[in-house]
């Protein structure tokens, strides 16, 4: 199954190369470097959708305190947070010739850092005890609470004035993207949560085998 | 406004590496395992001194109850006891 993942997210990311570079059209307003936004919004949602299933993971690990649910907690973050890493630099990079500067305190990357540096601490955290139990448990309080923080992400840009856009997508109406681009998303979208879905399974194994040979 | 392709390129770059670094490390720690747990397998069925097969889950491990009758290969070797001069007064 998890080698399926591995090759059809491989397949899905040469799909996404096609599409963003080859289907899609180059934007009006921005020129060719608008093609950012194939690897920088699709990795963002997965990052979302990763955080979620560790959200999940880690209430049903404090609930019933079963390993496969702390397993899949500590792989679904760590895979969050290297695809939220992707987002926040690939959105750095296209800042700099669109915004004229890497890097603005606004309220949209100053939350979303915010919530990198949580999901960073979650890891620290868990390398830094030793009871595997209680690093677990502390895991889980602090994966959940940083999870909770996505919303003031999403809709900082709705209560604070912001440099950083609105959504175009994940907003109330329907779509004002062209179609073409929609589809380069979504299809760009597809192969990045294929490969969140491929290194989350395959973290989780490998955590349940190291679990196995320090038993 | 112009295209900036270098600030692109970059970008997808940025992001192959990253992917690439984290399923090579994936992959080198799973290599690990695979060679740690390989001698712990070929251990699952050991013999002990009274010559029943233990396949309980301590198998694998050292068993510190007896004493190694192997010379050990690390520090100084130890002459044989023939071979040591004797003691002076």
């Amino acid at each position: 199954m998890t080698t399926l993942l591995g090759w059809l997210s491989g397949l899905g990311l040469v799909a996404g190369l096609v599409m963003g570079f080859g289907v899609a059209p180059r934007e009006v307003t921005q020129g060719n470097v608008q093609r950012i936004m194939y690897l920088h919004v699709p990795a963002v949602w997965v990052a979302y959708l990763a955080f979620m299933a560790g959200f999940v993971a880690s209430i049903a690990y404090l609930a019933r305190r079963r390993p496969g649910a702390d397993r899949l907690a500590h792989a679904a973050c760590e895979v969050g947070t290297l695809f939220l890493g992707v987002n926040i630099a690939t959105g750095a990079i296209w800042g700099k010739p669109t915004w004229g500067t890497w890097w603005t305190w606004d309220a949209r990357l100053t939350s979303v850092a915010v919530v990198f540096v949580m999901f960073l601490a979650y890891l620290l955290l868990r390398g830094a005890i030793d009871d595997h139990d209680r690093a677990g448990r502390y895991a889980a309080v602090l994966g959940i609470v940083a999870t909770l923080n996505i919303p003031l992400v999403h809709f900082s840009v709705y209560w604070w004035r912001t440099l950083h856009q609105p959504p175009s997508l994940l907003k109330p109406g329907s779509s004002t993207m062209p179609s073409v681009i929609l589809t380069a998303l979504l299809v760009n979208f597809a192969a990045l949560a294929l490969l969140g879905a491929y290194f989350i399974a395959r973290r989780a194994r490998l955590l349940a085998a190291e679990e196995e040979a320090l038993a | 406004m112009p295209d900036n392709w270098t600030y692109v390129a970059a970008a997808y770059a940025l992001a192959a590496v990253v992917f690439g670094a984290y399923w090579l490390r994936l992959g080198r720690r799973e290599r690990e395992l695979a060679t740690l747990a390989a001698p712990r397998g070929n251990r699952g069925a050991a013999r002990t001194e009274a010559g029943a097969v233990r396949t309980d889950s301590n198998a694998g491990r050292p068993d510190h109850t007896s004493r190694s009758q192997a010379p050990s290969t690390t520090a100084h070797p130890r002459p044989e006891p023939a071979s040591r001069p004797p003691l002076q007064p």
